[in-house]
């Protein structure tokens, strides 16, 4: 019975460990840095505890631009054009989407039970879907 | 209820390691002809189901924008929202109309055309 204690707690640690900190975004968003003229901005963000032990990198165009880890959301500027996300799970899924100046992108990392472990999958999503999932997300951007 | 919501997701999210790709072809977008309307809108929603076994849905009032022209028909993106294509991977993809019907998608990341059972729109 104590060895199933032992087992469920550090299960819950496990899970805790591949949590998010920071401030909630809805409390610093309003301090965020304006969106640059000429540039456009991509929100990434996941929702779901589901698999937190998974935290594979999120490339942008090929460049890490973070990790996906649970209950996060940060962002990026760039410069518009064609946009290509792959986080480096199990298996590699990919999301392809172009940006214009001044858009505001959402991607959401949603988890999914691949062959031998979760994998993380981006999704473009709706702005007001995405700014109602992010309010209790905490900030890991700078 | 929402935990078996989120079972439910991460089953269908599942299905996508079996997901097929997008099919497609290479496509350039050309400058569209005069007649065509430069914004359309959704009259009547409009589900989608495709291929690879995803739905989408085509939401009433959502507008589009003409952004080009292809052969198969007339161009548009999704104003003020999104709009994806999804199989083994997920594409922002454009409308293609012709004669208002959708006739397939073009995808601008990958500069190609996908083809769809033709379906007749409600637009205006």
């Amino acid at each position: 019975m104590r060895k199933l204690q032992l087992l469920g707690l550090a299960f819950l640690v496990s899970l805790a460990a591949g949590c998010a900190t920071g401030p909630k975004f809805n409390t610093v968003e309003s301090g965020l840095a304006p969106l640059a003229a000429g540039k456009s901005r991509i929100f990434i963000y996941r929702p779901s505890s589901l698999g937190a032990g998974i935290t594979p990198d999120i490339r942008l165009n090929g460049t890490v631009v973070g990790t996906a880890v649970s209950y996060g959301v940060f962002f990026v500027d760039r410069d518009p054009g064609n946009m290509e996300v792959i986080t480096g799970s199990e298996v590699d899924r990919k999301l392809t989407f172009t940006t214009e100046a001044g858009d505001t992108r959402y991607v959401r990392l949603a988890v999914g039970l691949g062959v031998l472990v979760y994998r993380i999958i981006p999704e473009l999503v709706d702005a007001a879907e995405a700014r109602k999932e992010m309010a209790d997300l905490a900030f890991t951007g700078k | 209820m929402s935990r078996v919501r989120a079972v439910s997701a991460a089953l269908l999210l599942a299905v996508a390691a079996c997901a097929s790709e997008v099919y497609r072809r290479d496509a350039v977008l050309s400058t569209p002809p005069a007649t065509a309307p430069a914004r359309i809108e959704i009259v009547k929603e409009a589900y989608l189901q495709l291929p690879a076994g995803y739905g989408r849905t085509l939401p009433q009032g959502s507008v589009w924008e003409l952004r080009g022209a292809l052969p198969e028909g007339a161009v548009y993106r999704r104003v003020g929202g999104i709009f994806t294509v999804e199989g083994a991977q997920v594409h922002e993809a454009y409308l293609v109309i012709a004669a208002n019907q959708l006739v397939g998608f073009y995808l601008p990341v990958e500069k190609a055309y996908a083809p769809y059972s033709p379906v007749a729109l409600n637009i205006k």
